[in-house]
């Protein structure tokens, strides 16, 4: 329990750019249960940190349409391929 | 899905012996090439259309998943199994293309300079993002609808793309691994050989840049923070 008001407070005391940094972070690892609390208060009261995740998750899903248009590309074409085996072979008579 | 594909064929070749990321004992030149052909197989697929995504030129993705196979065989003894070996692969794959970028860029004329977190972040009345207390010195406007037709949707991501092309090499490849590719943090920090901490900051100021570009693109103004 302390460590959790501990973690909130640190976060509600911190300016908006360390705010943007921890929205940031939570893509990419999870915070504490104080952290993450201490942050969604602030996102309540703070319209410039609330849009900056909104716009984060705007960029994520047009990450996943990107991921989609590169999956619906072909694969490795057959004559790439080829070319690529006899490169390996090459490579490794090489070594 | 890229990602879902990527967790399938991770399961499928976590089943099958002969493809458990642990280097086999002799590393003789035999059993590299066998490793490379395998490797043709099992992920030539994904590493030529992460190769093409990025350089949108067959003839650029094909160099470098040639230089990214011959790269890995080089490097088979080094491999030490901590991440998958798919991600191994993209992540010399994305080595290749950063390289590919900063062949292309010293070509190029210094006239497109890469992008920085504050460099579109101005408005009339303010500059930079934040004033020197950490407090926001300018707010982003509303971005356009985030429920999008299919097409507005696409040409959004073009310039997503166009974005990340801008920005500099070690950070594009960062951003495709995580943000596009969705590869786990941990992963990718094996990959590119960075801590966490390092990943982190990396990743933030690639938003922060990416969002800022995405703002000039869109044609937003900002408005002064109250």
């Amino acid at each position: 329990m302390i460590r959790f008001v501990r973690g909130m407070v640190r976060v509600l005391r911190m300016p908006c750019r360390e705010h943007v940094a921890l929205l940031s972070r939570q893509l990419d690892a999870p915070l504490s249960r104080g952290e993450a609390f201490g942050l969604r208060v602030h996102i309540v009261y703070c319209g410039g940190c609330r849009r900056f995740r909104e716009h984060l998750r705007h960029m994520q899903s047009l990450g996943r349409t990107l991921a989609e248009q590169a999956e619906n590309e072909p694969g490795l074409p057959a004559d790439v391929r080829e070319r690529l085996n006899a490169r390996v072979t090459r490579g490794s008579k090489k070594n | 899905m890229f990602l879902a594909m990527m967790t399938d064929a991770d399961a499928l070749s976590r089943s099958t012996p002969d493809a458990e990321p642990v280097p086999v004992p002799s590393r003789t030149a035999d059993s590299r090439e066998a490793a490379a052909r395998r490797w043709v197989v099992e992920h030539g697929d994904i590493l030529w259309k992460f190769a093409l995504a990025r350089t949108r030129a067959k003839e650029a993705a094909e160099e470098i998943v040639q230089e990214t196979v011959l790269a890995a065989m080089q490097g088979y003894g080094t491999f030490a199994g901590g991440s998958s070996e798919r991600t191994w692969l993209l992540g010399i794959a994305a080595h290749k293309i950063a390289d590919h970028f900063r062949r292309e860029r010293r070509a190029k004329s210094p006239s497109s300079p890469p992008i920085s977190p504050d460099a579109t972040c101005v408005c009339a009345t303010c500059r930079g993002m934040f004033t020197g207390k950490g407090m926001w010195a300018c707010v982003a406007g509303t971005w356009p609808e985030m429920h999008l037709s299919e097409a507005e949707k696409s040409e959004q991501a073009e310039a997503l793309r166009a974005c990340i092309d801008a920005l500099p090499p070690g950070q594009s490849e960062a951003v495709w691994l995580r943000d596009i590719l969705g590869i786990p943090a941990g992963e990718v920090c094996k990959a590119m050989g960075l801590t966490d901490t390092n990943l982190w900051s990396r990743m933030h100021r690639a938003r922060v840049a990416l969002r800022s570009c995405l703002e000039a693109k869109f044609g937003l103004r900002k408005e002064k923070a109250k």
